[in-house]
C-alpha cells in the first residue's frame, strides 16, 4: 500500500470525510463490480456499493494497517452483498427472481470502440448469458471467481480477503469453473 | 470424464492457476495431442474463463461519491467526540460555555431585529 494512502487512512480515522472521498474515488468501481457481479442488478449493486463505504467508514477503527486496505473493503463488500442475498432469498422465492442483468443498460457494458450494431447485441448476450451463470453459482464458488476473474486478484490475496486458507480457495475457484464449464457450454455453441 | 485418470484435470487446474512447472505444462500439452476429451475439457475452461476475463466494468454514475458523503455521520459531531475522548475537562467547559454563547447570540439577534424595526420606523417617516 503506498504512502499517500496510509495517509488518507489516518486521516479518516481522525473523521476526515474529504480524506474518505478520495478513497471512495479510488475503489469504488471495483467495489461496484464485486457488487454487481454478486447480485447482477446496477441499481442494488450501487445501494451496496454505498453500503459498503458507509460501513468501512464507521468501522475504520477496525482496520489493521499491516494489511491492504483493499482487501479489507473487499471483504466488506462481499459479506454485504452475501447478506443481501440471504436476505432476498428468505423474501422472496426463487422462481420470483428474474434472472440476467436486468438492469444492465447496453451503453454501461459496451466499451467505445466503435462497434457495429450486430457485434454489440452479441456482446449483450454473451455478458448476460455469463452473468446469469454467474449467478447460478454457490456464494462461496461465486465470491472466490469474481475476486479471481473481475478483480484479478491472487490467490493468495483472495485467501485474505475471504479470510480462508489457500487451499480452500483453490478449491471453491476449480469447482466454480468447472460448474461454469458445464452450464457456459452446454448449449454446444462455444463462440470464438 | 471419462480419460482414465483425473491426473489430467488437475494438471488443467495448476495451468489455469499459473502454478504449473515447465515440465507439468509439457505432460499436459503431450496428453492433450493424443486425448481429444481432454483437450475438449481444457479448451471449455479456457474459453469459459475468457469470457470471464472479458466481462465489462461498468462505471458508477458522477454523483457516487458526493452521495456516500451525505449518508455518513456528521463531521463536527466525530470530530467533538475524538476530541472530546481526549480532553474530558476541555469538553465539559466548552458544553457549560454553550447557554451564554446562545444568549448571547439571542441577544444580538434581537438588537438587529429592532435596528430593523427603527430603519422601518425612519422611511415611514420620510
Ligand atoms: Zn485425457
Amino acid at each position: 500500500m503506498d504512502q499517500k494512502e496510509k495517509r488518507l487512512i489516518r486521516k479518516v480515522k481522525k473523521g476526515d470525510q474529504q480524506a474518505f472521498a478520495e478513497l471512495v474515488d479510488r475503489y469504488k468501481n471495483s467495489v461496484f463490480a464485486i457488487s454487481l457481479r454478486m447480485v447482477g442488478n446496477t441499481q442494488e449493486a450501487e445501494d451496496l456499493s454505498q453500503e459498503t463505504f458507509i460501513r468501512a467508514f464507521n468501522h475504520i477503527d477496525q482496520y489493521d494497517h499491516d494489511r491492504k486496505f483493499s482487501t479489507w473493503l473487499f471483504r466488506i463488500a462481499t459479506n454485504i452483498s452475501i447478506d443481501f442475498l440471504r436476505r432476498r432469498k428468505a423474501n422472496v422465492s426463487l422462481d420470483a427472481v428474474v434472472p440476467g442483468t436486468e438492469g444492465l443498460a447496453l451503453s454501461t457494458i459496451i466499451p467505445d470502440g466503435g462497434e457495429l450494431p450486430d457485434e454489440m447485441m452479441m456482446r449483450k448476450e454473451t455478458e448476460e448469458m455469463v452473468q446469469l451463470e454467474i449467478r447460478k453459482l454457490p456464494e462461496k464458488y461465486r465470491s472466490a471467481v469474481i475476486l479471481k476473474y473481475i478483480e484479478d486478484l491472487s490467490l493468495k490475496e483472495i485467501s485474505e480477503v475471504m479470510d480462508i486458507p489457500v487451499g480452500t480457495v483453490k478449491t471453491r475457484i476449480h469447482r466454480g469453473r468447472e460448474m461454469l464449464r458445464k452450464s457456459i457450454t452446454a448449449g454446444g455453441g462455444m463462440r470464438e | 470424464m471419462n480419460c482414465t485418470s483425473k491426473k489430467y484435470l488437475a494438471l488443467m487446474n495448476k495451468v489455469l492457476d499459473h502454478e504449473a512447472t515447465k515440465q507439468e505444462e509439457q505432460v499436459l500439452d503431450q496428453h492433450l495431442a493424443l486425448c481429444e476429451e481432454c483437450r475438449m475439457h481444457f479448451n471449455q475452461l479456457k474459453y469459459s474463463t475468457n469470457l470471464l476475463n472479458q466481462l465489462a466494468h461498468p462505471q458508477l454514475p458522477v454523483g457516487f461519491t458526493k452521495s456516500v458523503l451525505e449518508q455518513l455521520p456528521l463531521e463536527k459531531r466525530h470530530a467533538i467526540r475524538e476530541w472530546g475522548s481526549r480532553h474530558p475537562m476541555l469538553t465539559a467547559v466548552a458544553i457549560c460555555a454553550v447557554p451564554t454563547l446562545v444568549m448571547i447570540g439571542a441577544r444580538h439577534q434581537n438588537r438587529s431585529k429592532n435596528d430593523y424595526v427603527l430603519i422601518n420606523a425612519s422611511s415611514d417617516q420620510s
